[in-house]
């Protein structure tokens, strides 16, 4: 190391400094893109058992139809429902035991987005163990 | 290109350039690439399911996404199944599962479809992954939107639902 750092010239560190904002920016506006995502599981009766919903009187089952806006029809205890009510029927049931098997029965007819909805207000309830039906 | 030899000798900015450009370049692709999926797909909020990270969701698993409409805006009743970018058929599908059930065992199936889509288009890929021996599936849906514009037609009534206060 015969070198004699007085004669050296000085590093610019401006560019790399304007290199290492660029980047941050770019990461910035890239990350802040991202939507958050979410999943919610469901079961699916095995193809050869027909009938199980007349098992226990224990579980609970959602019919969602075709209704005559985009957001289906959801039908509980024989009631036409909106997503409220039913947020608040699952509540109660949430309370007994959170562990109530929950079947939602779908016409193929009936919009997906209502499913999804009715999926969320069980996780929104804590009822996880939720199984779909396809009439 | 012959340089005037100064007394002064700076320094060559070029390779950083060179670099900085690469890199760019580099993290652009590999974005369009990551995101390059059906944008024709929207989903529904689904704010109460479990937020998935790449760490939650195990790498085996298998996305299938489930469109709408075709790429021209037709309705189609019976949905555009595709996975990867490739259109495929619910039969396919099943045969997909079954192998990938022998090789690795249980991995988790996870539909991501559009909120319009009839229950019709669902099923059947529901019903191609239970023929072939999986009977847990996982829907996709958003759970912060921080892209779309508020008034998405997906999200009226949760927001009503959740203005009563989350937990």
């Amino acid at each position: 190391m015969a070198r004699k750092p007085q004669e050296q010239p000085q590093l610019d560190m401006t560019p790399m400094i304007d290199v290492v904002f660029e980047l941050i920016i770019f990461f910035v506006v890239t990350i802040k893109q991202e939507d958050l995502f979410t999943r919610l599981n469901a079961n699916r009766p095995a193809p050869s058992t027909g009938s199980s919903s007349s098992d226990s009187d224990t579980t609970v089952t959602i019919e969602i139809g075709k209704g005559r806006d985009a957001n289906g029809v959801l039908v509980y205890n024989k009631r036409e429902m909106r997503r409220k009510e039913l947020d608040q029927n699952l509540r109660e049931v949430s309370r007994t035991s959170k562990k109530t098997p929950i079947i939602i029965r779908c016409t193929e007819d009936s919009p997906h987005k209502a499913l999804v909805d009715v999926l969320d207000i069980c996780y929104r309830n804590e009822l996880f163990s939720v199984s779909i039906f396809t009439m | 290109m012959a340089r005037k030899s100064q007394e002064n000798p700076t320094l060559d900015m070029t390779p950083m350039i060179d670099v900085v450009f690469e890199l760019i370049i580099f993290f652009v692709v590999t974005l369009t690439e990551a995101q390059r999926k059906d944008e024709t797909i929207e989903l529904e909020d689904g704010k109460h399911g479990i937020v998935l990270t790449p760490e939650e969701l195990p790498p085996t698993h298998m996305q299938i996404d489930i469109a709408s409409r075709d790429k021209t805006g037709k309705y189609l009743p019976r949905g555009r199944i595709t996975m990867g970018d490739r259109e495929i058929s619910p039969s396919e599908i099943g045969l997909r599962v079954k192998e990938r059930l022998r090789k690795i065992g249980e991995f988790p199936v996870l539909i991501r479809a559009d909120f319009n889509c009839r229950h019709e288009a669902v099923a059947r890929v529901m019903n191609a992954c239970t023929e072939a021996g999986l009977w847990k599936i996982s829907f996709m849906a958003v759970g912060e939107d921080k892209t779309s514009k508020p008034g998405r037609p997906g999200r009226k009534h949760l927001d009503a639902l959740n203005r009563r206060g989350g937990r």
